[in-house]
């Protein structure tokens, strides 16, 4: 009677994999907002006909496997999408930061220098009056101390990015052992041959987790086995072995990341690590540097002048600001007015108290090349201007950026994404199938009934 | 082709970008400014730096103008006194010269003389706002002193320096003239000529050598004293220029700075309806799957 059990046994499986299919959009349904969850399809094939006789009769359904749907080359580019992003979205929020220290054209460093000048236009006409002296220390006063508060606000910049650094480094850590461990559960169910779709989704949201942080590279190893490195070699993963990063403090007092005992600081180049390195490294020392060359440069010429004149009491002029440090580096956050008597402006040509001649070497220092051949005012123009031009590059590059991100995550969408819409159409076309099987067994029941009974007819429980 | 079924962190970035788009608009209406960080525009930013330097200098030199105005204009009327007074002297001297005088009325002019020449020495040591007018840049010190030693009565305690102010970029106007060269220049000397007027009267001998001295004296003061005008009229005009070169700046920094008011109340406008639209769409879409249909 191989027929009538036979046919019990196709529309069986045809109940068992009606029963799978449900399982699996009951999984994709629940799993429909999971971060980086790739929906599942069920592949099912016809089962191997056998011969009866001269006939090929088919024996029902069988399922291959659960299939995740997901592109790899996908992946690659939303990873370093991810980078590219993370990387300029760092430093697009630290030189947000940094710009607010030149944001007013009408105060702040460039207006001090302005007003400088303005308070030894003043004296000129009554050299010898010393309210408008004290207005002239005054204003000297306020264009160091103005220096002073930018650099070192860029300072305390530049050190709490050490924070994030270290920060970064401790979550890169983590997420790198938390990789090594998944890998090594799906290596395990690889080996056993069983299915570890669900975790390569994990590991791949953890990868991309970690581009956000840091440019990491994924080879694969075979076998579902994967090594991870940064784009200039340095381990991360190897298989199931996550290398651990470190930070130190380097010759430059800033926190420096180390990888088996070398520096790999200055090789990053993605994540928000490549980012905030870059700022902490590159553009604040920039700019720090550039208002050290301005104080310095202002300094020096300021006190050159005054020392070719003659103060209220005849003698030769002094100092005005204190003496830059060799080197120039610090100058900006150690400036002050090195005097606080106001006759000790040399304003005289020849030691009379009525002669303005020496202002005019004091005034002229606005138009004598102080910094890397430029004006004073001139200088802080084109400073202005680097920091808002890098500051708006960064903010269009970061919105270029995320464009493509959001493209890339467009499409893993259409691919990997869990439409509900298809998943109901699907709950009830199972349904529908598992309730003809289900009939088809019930009619096949009741046939065996007959032929048990072989024409009495009897009822059927 | 499928679509991608999860559109909402596009949509919510799409709200994200209106939403930083009104407070863009709305950022430069409150401040009235189109530039509130150099990213904003930094060509713009960086020539407001320059601008506003340019205004600093500008206002200081149209201040330094209403000081040197002062300081001038009261050098300017002690001279007239001065010229007044030698005339005076002048017309005495004339009075006496000519022949017809008792001895005491001559006593009485060269009397008279005298307190002209007093005035004369006063006039000269005037002092403005605390600094003597006449002493070069020895300011602190009076120009001139009675010197009995001296055949002009007078001793000469300044020096024969002048001062230079910068009123403009590159113009530099001097302010003041020493007494050497207006009161005590040699052989045209006020002070040696008003001496001689009285000495001369006094012994009733050669009266009129002394008052034409005396006159040569006065021409030669009134011509120093044209400095003066010329420096008021220079203040005057460098005024003028420099009021217009204000407008000029202002406007620049206008032009360069301010926001365009009329456009960003459109811009916030327009971001605010996106906004609205976006949050309509998006709660439209929220909940609605094949799920709702089947029962």
């Amino acid at each position: 009677m191989s027929g009538l059990f036979g046919t019990l046994s196709i529309a069986l499986s045809g109940l068992g994999v009606s029963q799978q299919e449900l399982a699996t959009s009951a999984n994709n349904v629940a799993n429909a907002n999971t971060t980086g969850y790739s929906r599942e399809v069920v592949d099912t094939a016809a089962g191997s006909p056998i011969q009866i006789g001269s006939l090929l009769v088919g024996t029902g359904v069988v399922m291959q496997k659960i299939e995740s749907l997901r592109d790899p080359i996908l992946e690659i580019q939303l990873n370093q999408a991810t980078q590219q992003q993370s990387d300029l979205n760092a430093q697009l929020s630290q030189l947000q930061q940094l710009q607010t220290q030149f944001a007013s054209s009408s105060s702040g460093i460039g207006a001090d220098i302005s007003n400088f000048f303005n308070s030894l236009q003043q004296l000129s006409p009554n050299p010898s009056s010393l309210e408008l002296r004290q207005s002239v220390l005054t204003s000297a006063s306020t264009l160091a101390q103005d220096l002073n508060t930018a650099a070192g606000s860029l300072s305390t910049q530049q050190s709490n990015l050490n924070l994030t650094v270290e920060q970064s480094v401790g979550e890169v850590n983590s997420l790198t052992s938390e990789i090594a461990g998944v890998d090594q559960q799906i290596s395990t169910l690889e080996n056993a041959n069983e299915d570890a779709s669900t975790l390569v989704d994990q590991q791949t949201n953890l990868i991309r987790q970690l581009s956000g942080l840091i440019d990491v590279q994924v080879v694969q190893t075979g076998n579902g086995g994967i090594d991870l490195s940064t784009s200039n070699g340095t381990a991360l993963v190897t298989g199931i072995q996550s290398s651990v990063l470190t930070t130190e403090a380097g010759s430059d007092g800033n926190a420096h990341i180390f990888a088996s005992g070398q520096d790999i600081t200055s090789s990053l180049t993605g994540g928000s690590l490549a980012g905030t390195l870059q700022v902490r490294d590159q553009e604040i020392p920039s700019v720090l540097s550039q208002l050290d060359q301005l104080a310095a440069g202002f300094s020096n010429a300021v006190n050159a002048a005054n020392a070719k004149g003659f103060d209220l009491n005849g003698k030769a002029g002094g100092n005005i600001f204190s003496t830059p440090p060799a080197g120039t580096t610090g100058a900006a956050a150690n400036m002050t007015v090195a005097i606080t008597d106001p006759s000790l402006i040399a304003a005289s040509s020849d030691g009379t108290a009525g002669s303005n001649g020496n202002l005019a070497n004091l005034s002229a220092v606005a138009t004598e090349n102080v910094a890397s051949g430029q004006t004073p005012i001139n200088f802080y123009s084109n400073l202005v201007f680097q920091v808002g031009n890098t500051t708006s590059n960064v903010s269009a590059d970061v919105d270029a950026s995320t464009s493509i991100l959001q493209q890339l995550q467009d499409q893993r969408g259409s691919i990997s994404g869990v439409s509900l819409d298809e998943e109901a159409s699907n709950i009830v076309q199972y349904q529908t199938a598992y309730q003809a099987s289900a009939r088809v067994i019930t009619t096949i029941d009741a046939m065996l009934a007959d032929a048990v009974n072989l024409g009495i007819e009897t009822a059927v429980q | 082709m499928r679509v991608n079924p999860y559109p909402m962190p596009d949509l919510l970035a799409a709200l994200n970008q209106s939403e930083f788009e009104a407070q863009d608009a709305a950022l430069q209406i409150s401040t009235g400014k189109s530039v509130n960080v150099p990213s904003d525009n930094p060509t713009a930013a960086a020539l407001l730096v320059e601008n506003n330097d340019q205004a600093t200098f500008n206002s200081g030199f149209l201040s330094d103008l209403t000081t040197i105005n002062g300081q001038l204009s009261a050098a300017d009327s002690t001279l007239s006194s001065v010229q007044t007074a030698l005339q005076q002297a002048l017309s005495l001297g004339v009075e006496a010269g000519n022949g017809t005088l008792s001895s005491s009325d001559q006593g009485a002019i060269v009397a008279q003389l005298q307190d002209i020449q007093s005035q004369v020495l006063s006039l000269a040591n005037t002092s403005y706002q605390g600094n003597y007018l006449f002493s070069g840049t020895v300011i602190g010190t009076a120009p001139y002193s009675v010197d009995g030693n001296d055949p002009s009565g007078v001793k000469y305690n300044g020096n024969d320096d002048v001062n230079q102010v910068s009123v403009g970029s590159g113009y530099q106007l001097a302010i003041n003239q020493p007494g050497s060269q207006l009161f005590s220049a040699t052989g045209n000397s006020v002070f040696q000529a008003l001496n001689d007027l009285i000495t001369a009267v006094g012994s009733n001998t050669s009266v009129d050598t002394a008052v034409t001295e005396l006159d040569s004296a006065a021409d030669y003061l009134s011509v120093q004293t044209v400095f003066y005008g010329n420096a008021l009229d220079q203040v005057q005009s460098q005024t003028t220029y420099l009021d217009a070169a204000k407008l000029q700046i202002a406007q620049q920094q206008t032009s360069l700075g301010a926001a365009d008011l009329s456009s960003a109340a459109t811009e916030l406008s327009s971001a605010q309806t996106d906004t609205q639209a976006a949050l309509e769409a998006i709660s439209k879409f929220s909940g609605n799957s094949l799920f709702n249909y089947l029962s």
